[in-house]
């Protein structure tokens, strides 16, 4: 990655951390707040309901008072106004209580302060009726019935429902303590968990950071040896591209100066044949013989036929051995002629191109009974004339070494790498022996049975070639099991160096 | 050659196609002069006379064979110094040499040659060829040199 893309990411990377630091403090105090306000909420839950519990009080208070008050005033019981006085000393207490409950609330001191006139209103009317009846006993004494004692199942009642209130009362108190207790242990483990989540995402953190960095610094490193050996691979390309323009100019010229000759040899050659002829006729003259009226030359001896004969085998001899000759030189000269052609980049699809030679290759094909089979190919950037005549080579190559009792197949796959792509030719034909594979791309070298035409330059001039695309051209094969043939080119024709 | 007065200068360094060709032209029924120069001194020595002038030619008509792998010089000096006199540079020139070098070509060409042939080497061709050369000289019209 480029330094600038780094700087981008690390820049992101704290965002995104400071992003999920920042959330978690955010949902941890907010719970935190949440559960404070619970608290506090809870308070005044409870406070609700132990100001209703007072006011309760005081309401049944008031009206024990009034119900004493009443029953004094039936039957002039001493007993009536003792249990009023208890509960109008009870009183004062409660109300004391239920302004300590309602705080500084003035709404609720308001009614506090109306609730105690009222009640002391009520105390007034009753001590009034007291004092009104006290004057009527106190004046007819016959009025006054005697005490009649409490029932004992009203105290049991009293006494139950009171020890049952306090029982809830004392639950009440345990259960607050308990809440409370609880919400403090949910704000000490919300504290706790985030701590712990911020901790390990800190550390995780680190952790890839520390692997990034130890990543890019190993990517520049490889830019940085790439580079290098681009450089060097440049140079010694450079080296290789002259020495070989040295060598074929050498094969230019050599194999023009040994055309002269060779002109010589097969003109004089000739001129040997004339005279031979001429020699001849003057051979038969001189046996005595007659020409032929058509012309033709006389009938010799068998002894004369066998020397005209001798001769003309070997001039026969010096003459093939000159058309070989120049097949060979010219052999040479087409291959460094081509050498020294400029390649003229284009897009070529290998698979039109593979297609098209085997269509001009029909007759081979049909007549070694073959099936070719072409692939999908990659399509490259390269010298157009170049690639038909390498893979032309190769598969009239392909088709020349079949088997002879096997039916050909043929397949050309490929695929691509970056920068390059990479091509087969497979075959099912005769092989080529290990200790063969160097000798097959030597000039003029052949291998294996030779029964079939051919010079040995066609897999020398294609090596050539593919060298002088920038690629290499190998071969896998074992005698009697095919062979497959590897050329490795790039997808774009690398730039030659001035010539 | 309308005149049998069209003198052939060959201008050729190996003996042997010196022989062949003169040979072959003759076969062809030619039966003008050949004069043989085996270098490139000696053929402008010939042609250009000791003083450079080219009047040693005056009123006849030549015919330039010219081999370019002379010893002494490149053929296409000759021809260019040819080409360049002003006394001789309407000489037909008829270049014959073993190169098919399509570079040599375009500058023999360019340099003013007349006709470019290549030597062949296989089977009968090469006396094939000179003999059908023999018969295009017979019917090429050569002007005459004037000054």
């Amino acid at each position: 990655m480029t330094p600038e893309a780094a700087r981008k990411r690390s820049v992101w990377q704290v965002v995104i951390l400071t992003t999920a630091f920042l959330i978690i403090v955010a949902v941890t105090g907010l719970s935190l707040l949440l559960t404070q306000q619970l608290r506090e909420e809870n308070k005044y839950v409870v406070r609700s309901f132990e100001i209703q519990r007072e006011i309760l009080k005081i309401q049944l208070e008031m009206r024990r008072a009034e119900s004493s008050v009443r029953s004094f005033l039936l039957s002039g019981s001493t007993d009536a106004l003792q249990k009023y006085e208890e509960s109008i000393g009870e009183i004062p207490q409660i109300l004391a209580e239920l302004r300590g409950l309602s705080g500084a609330d003035p709404g609720q001191l308001d009614a506090g302060n109306r609730l105690q006139t009222a009640i002391a209103n009520q105390l007034i009317k009753f001590e009034d009726a007291i004092r009104i009846g006290k004057a009527a006993f106190a004046a007819n004494p016959a009025l006054a019935r005697p005490d009649i004692p409490d029932e004992p199942t009203i105290s049991q009642v009293r006494e139950i429902s009171t020890k049952l209130f306090d029982e809830e009362t004392r639950d009440l108190q345990e259960n607050i303590a308990s809440a409370d207790n609880t919400q403090r242990l949910v704000s000490r483990a919300a504290i706790a968990g985030a701590l712990l989540v911020l901790l390990l995402a800190g550390f995780s953190a680190h952790l890839i950071r520390r692997s990034l960095r130890a990543r890019d610094y190993a990517a520049a490193q490889l830019r940085h040896s790439n580079d290098d050996l681009e450089i060097a691979v440049a140079e010694r390309t450079a080296d290789l591209q002259e020495a070989n323009h040295e060598i074929q100019r050498f094969a230019y010229i050599v194999s023009h100066d040994l055309r002269a000759p060779l002109v010589n040899i097969m003109g004089f050659t000739t001129e040997l044949e004339q005279l031979h002829g001429t020699m001849v006729q003057r051979l038969g003259v001189l046996a005595g013989l007659e020409g032929k009226p058509d012309g033709a030359a006389p009938s010799l001896a068998e002894k004369d036929k066998q020397l005209a004969t001798d001769f003309l085998e070997a001039t026969g001899f010096i003459r093939s051995s000159v058309e070989k000759m120049d097949r060979l030189i010219s052999a040479i000269l087409r291959m460094t002629r081509e050498g020294r052609r400029e390649f003229t980049p284009e897009a070529v699809s290998l698979k039109e191109l593979m297609e098209s030679i085997v269509t001009t290759l029909a007759h081979q094909v049909s007549q070694a009974d073959a099936t070719v089979i072409i692939r999908d190919l990659p399509t490259i950037a390269s010298d157009r004339l170049s690639l038909e005549q390498i893979f032309s080579n190769l598969l009239e190559n392909a088709l020349k070494y079949l088997k002879p009792d096997v039916p050909g197949l043929i397949e050309v796959r490929g695929g691509s790498r970056p920068g390059y792509v990479i091509i087969e030719v497979i075959d099912n034909g005769c092989g080529i022996a290990l200790k063969d594979h160097q000798r097959i791309f030597d000039l003029f070298r052949r291998a294996g049975k030779q029964d079939k035409p051919g010079q040995g330059i066609g897999l020398a001039h294609a090596r050539a070639l593919v060298r002088k695309l920038g690629g290499a051209l190998t071969v896998e094969s074992q005698l009697d099991k095919g062979s497959t043939f590897t050329i490795t080119l790039p997808t774009e024709l690398p730039q030659i160096g001035p010539r | 050659m309308t005149s049998t007065a069209v003198e052939i200068v060959m201008i050729e360094d190996d003996e042997g196609h010196a022989l062949l060709i003169e040979r072959n032209i003759r076969r062809a029924g030619i039966n003008n002069s050949i004069t043989h120069c085996a270098n490139g001194a000696s053929a402008l020595n010939y042609l250009l006379g000791a003083d450079g002038a080219g009047t040693l030619h005056k009123g006849r008509a030549l015919l330039v064979l010219l081999d370019l792998n002379l010893p002494d010089m490149m053929g296409y000096d000759v021809l260019e110094l040819i080409k360049k006199h002003d006394v001789l540079r309407r000489m037909p020139v008829v270049i014959l040499t073993t190169t098919s070098n399509s570079e040599e070509i375009n500058r023999c060409y360019e340099l003013g040659c007349n006709v470019y042939l290549t030597k062949p080497v296989n089977s009968d061709s090469f006396a094939d060829a000179i003999r059908q050369i023999g018969l295009f000289f017979s019917v090429i019209q050569v002007p005459r040199i004037i000054t």
